[in-house]
Formats: structure tokens, C-alpha cells, sequence
């Protein structure tokens, strides 16, 4: 390497953000060229002392108020038109979401992700104890990311019940229930087969915005627990719940709250075919 | 954009003003019906990015050089966000919001006629010169705030956002090159040149002062 090499490499050697190798040939460079390495020296110094000293514009306070105002208004009067005085209008005709900007409602949040720590970090002494369940949750999640991973989510790519049920039925020697719950916010995206605890078994696939949920359902003849409790690993969260006739793991990366209403959900439906 | 952007600000304004008073008559009025699924999508928007209003708010400070206009476009930002949040694949939000936050600052800038966008600035005034100081020197008022905040203002925009988000916001090539929509490899030299002018600008000044 050159000097103008050298040079020209400056920036990205001193950000971290070059290969090894180039690193090498430059640090070679620098060992044999009292020049260049001045250089570096020196705009290394000066980027960093700069970059602390540049003066940092936080957010005002009342800009955080104001874009909360803005947001909830946004929701309040989407079908109405846009333009900020109607906004306001809306905003005076729903004070309570003036009760949303409140410090305090900080404050609950910030208590809440304190609880939801002290119950995560009590959960998982309990999620690391062996055994099959812990077996089965760990092929659960590896099945969902592989889904996820190998471009292949589905099998049969449809919206309509009707259209995966019978797919399914045709190759499985039961016939999972197959829901619809799009008007609640988790269309049907498709369905697969998949194999898990030695058995062939149904994946249905459902979204939940931008994310999904893997439905894996099989013939419940284990017995034990109706239901065990919700486990979240990884990043993950694992509801398992069983009716009459089948087992069901509901696994995905939405929060607990979406999980759980997926399960109300998909239940209520099943009952009440 | 801004003349209806301030307008429209007023009223929100006296909303807050009365908003102390409002709240005890909200907490007297029954809850309205609200659509649940909207509600939880905005809920699930403001977990994911209010915690970086702070980045956009500097993003938008620096690229406006107004504060007015930074608080403007900031909100407006995260009104086009909420509109297109379910576009949003969850991996980095504030990368994801940086770029909103930039390209409504450039719409602005754009619609002000602001002439900075790219690399055009006065020689007369950035002449460095024999009066520039040298690198030990520069490296002494280097601590100073004000000096710097006034030599990067007068850099161009391109050179202010990729200043912001490497050294404020510790964002990786990769990133700044989604945000400031250039080629990865761009990155690296743009970075080297709005370090070297920001340097040469410094220079300028604290020669001129000494």
C-alpha cells in the first residue's frame, strides 16, 4: 500500500469499517511511514474530539406532547380529511386523549417494562430447566425460523380457509380447524406441513402486520396440563394450548398481548363452528 | 408546506395550553369508542419510535439550522411514519425514522429554495488561506461547541447529515448510506470530505481569530 492508498483509507480505517485484510496492509503501511502515520494520528484525534463537542439538539420538551396530540388525532379523524385544523377540532372533542400525554402515563410505562423485567428474569429459571417440554419449544422456535429463513412459509399460499383446510386435510391423517381471522387483525396467510415430535403436524401461517405466526396443530393424545404457560425465548413467544380434539402451539416474534388475543381468537372461532 | 404547517400548529398550541383544564373533565367523561386496532397500532408505533425523537429532532435541527422548522418537520415526520409504519419490517426504527425525518427536511429545504443541498459555498467566506491555523492549533479549540456548531452550519446539507449520523448518532456506513439514500461506497468519501471541509472551515476561523 501507498501513501495515497493510505490516505484515501483514512476515514474508513479510523470508523472501523474496513475489511481485516485492508486493515492489515494499512497498519503495515503506518508502521513503515512516520508521515502517514502523523496523519492518522492527528485526524483521528481531531474527528473525535469534534464529533464529542458538536452540540447535541434533544428534542424540546413539549415536542413530545405535541407530536402525541398529533398522532391520536391522525387516528381520531382518518376518515374525516386531513389538515391540522380539523385535527384540532378533533382534539377538543376527545380530551381524554389529552390523559394519554400526562407525564404519568411515562412514568406507568416505565413501570411496567420494570415489571415485565422482573417477570421475564423470573420466567426464565424456569424455562432452562430440561425436559421435554424445553425440547419441544426448542424445535417449535427452530421450525417458526426456518419457516421464516428458507423462503418457505407456505405450501399453500391462501387467504381463504377454504381453500387450506382441504389442502391439509388431503395430506394429513387429521383434519386441523382452519379460521379465518382476518377482520381481527391476523389474516390467514397460508398453510404448510411440517414434522415435530415425531409426527407429521399443521402449520398454518398468520399475520399479525408485518409479522408472523406459525399455528402448529396436531392430534392431542398427550396428556397432562390444558394449557402450560406462555413461554418467551429468544425473542419469541410460545402459547400452547389444547382443546378436545388437537394440541396447539401458536409461535412468533409479536409481543405477548397479540399472542395471547391470537389464542382467544383462533378459540372462540373453533368453538363456535 | 410551512405557512399551512404554522397555522396549523397554532391551534395545536392552544390545545396544550387548555389541556390542564381538559383533564378533569376527561377524567369525569366516559371513554369514546375508538377503532381497538388503530389504537393498538398507534400504541405499537410510539413503543417503537418515540425513544428516537431525540436523534430525529438533531437530524431535523441540523439539517433546517431553524428550530422552528426542525420541530415542524419532526412532527410531520412521524405523521408520515405512523401513516406508512405497517411498511415497517421492525429492524432498526431509528434508521427507519432518521430517513423519513431526512427526506421531509429536504422536502422543506427544497420548497425554501434553500441553495445548500449540495457542495456550492463561497470561497470568499471559506477562503482558508495563509490565516489557517494548523493542526495542533485546531486541535486545541476543538472542545469548542459554539465554534464548531457555526462552521458546520455553513457546510452543506449533504455534509451536515452525514456528520450528524456518524458522529451523533454512531450510525455504521451501511446504515447512513439507507438513510442518506448514496451507494455504500460513497459513504466513506463523503464522510472524508465534509471532515476535511468541517476542518477547513475551523481552520479558517480560529486563524481569523488569532
Amino acid at each position: 500500500m501507498n501513501c495515497e492508498e493510505a490516505t484515501k483509507l483514512m476515514d474508513g480505517y479510523l470508523d472501523r469499517e474496513l475489511d481485516p485484510v485492508t486493515n492489515q496492509a494499512i497498519e503495515q503501511h503506518l508502521r513503515g511511514c512516520h508521515d502517514c502515520e502523523q496523519a492518522y494520528k492527528i485526524h483521528g484525534s481531531l474527528i473525535g474530539a469534534i464529533g464529542n463537542a458538536t452540540p447535541y439538539y434533544k428534542a424540546p420538551a413539549g415536542l413530545h406532547e405535541r407530536i402525541q396530540l398529533s398522532l391520536r388525532a391522525e387516528i381520531g379523524q382518518r376518515p374525516v380529511t386531513n389538515g391540522l385544523r380539523d385535527r384540532a377540532q378533533v382534539l377538543r372533542k376527545k380530551p381524554r386523549n389529552v390523559l394519554l400525554e400526562m407525564p404519568w402515563n411515562w412514568l406507568a410505562l416505565a413501570a411496567a417494562i420494570i415489571l415485565a423485567a422482573i417477570l421475564a428474569s423470573n420466567l426464565v429459571p424456569r424455562l432452562q430447566r430440561p425436559g421435554a417440554e424445553e425440547f419441544l419449544a426448542t424445535q417449535l422456535i427452530a421450525s417458526h425460523v426456518r419457516s421464516l429463513m428458507a423462503n418457505h412459509l407456505t405450501d399453500v399460499l391462501s387467504s381463504d380457509q377454504h381453500t387450506v383446510k382441504p389442502w391439509l386435510d388431503a395430506r394429513l391423517d387429521f383434519a386441523p380447524p382452519v379460521v379465518d381471522l382476518s377482520p381481527q387483525g391476523f389474516p390467514l396467510v397460508g398453510g404448510r406441513l411440517d414434522y415435530l415430535d415425531n409426527r407429521p403436524v399443521a402449520a398454518l401461517v398468520y399475520q399479525r402486520r408485518k409479522h408472523f405466526i406459525n399455528l402448529f396443530v396436531w392430534r392431542g393424545e398427550t396428556e397432562g396440563d390444558k394449557t402450560t404457560q406462555p413461554i418467551s425465548r429468544q425473542g419469541y413467544q410460545l402459547v400452547h394450548w389444547r382443546d378436545s380434539d388437537f394440541n396447539y402451539w401458536a409461535v412468533s416474534d409479536v409481543n405477548e398481548k397479540d399472542l395471547q388475543e391470537f389464542k382467544q381468537l383462533f378459540e372462540e372461532h373453533v368453538a363456535s363452528r | 408546506m410551512v405557512a399551512a404547517l404554522k397555522a396549523e400548529y397554532a391551534g395545536d398550541r392552544e390545545d396544550l395550553e387548555s389541556s390542564a383544564k381538559i383533564v378533569k373533565f376527561a377524567l369525569l367523561k366516559k371513554q369514546e369508542e375508538q377503532d381497538p386496532t388503530q389504537e393498538q397500532e398507534l400504541a405499537s408505533f410510539e413503543e417503537a419510535m418515540l425513544p428516537h425523537m431525540d436523534a430525529a429532532h438533531n437530524l431535523a435541527r441540523w439539517l433546517l439550522r431553524n428550530e422552528q422548522d426542525a420541530q415542524d418537520v419532526v412532527q410531520e415526520a412521524y405523521l408520515r411514519a405512523f401513516k406508512s409504519f405497517g411498511g415497517f419490517h421492525g429492524s432498526n426504527g431509528r434508521a427507519w425514522l432518521l430517513t423519513i425525518v431526512r427526506n421531509t427536511s429536504y422536502t422543506l429545504l427544497k420548497k425554501n429554495h434553500a441553495v445548500d443541498l449540495t457542495t456550492t459555498f463561497d470561497e470568499e467566506i471559506h477562503a482558508a488561506g495563509d490565516e489557517s491555523a494548523s493542526p495542533a492549533v485546531l486541535l486545541e479549540h476543538s472542545e469548542n461547541a459554539e465554534l464548531i456548531r457555526i462552521a458546520m452550519d455553513e457546510l452543506p446539507a449533504e455534509f451536515r447529515e452525514i456528520l450528524v449520523l456518524r458522529h451523533q448518532e454512531g450510525l455504521s456506513y451501511k446504515e447512513i448510506a439507507d438513510i442518506a439514500q448514496i451507494p455504500p461506497g460513497t459513504v466513506m468519501s463523503r464522510l472524508a470530505r465534509a471532515r476535511g471541509k468541517l476542518k477547513e472551515y475551523l481552520a479558517a476561523r480560529i486563524g481569523r481569530e488569532i
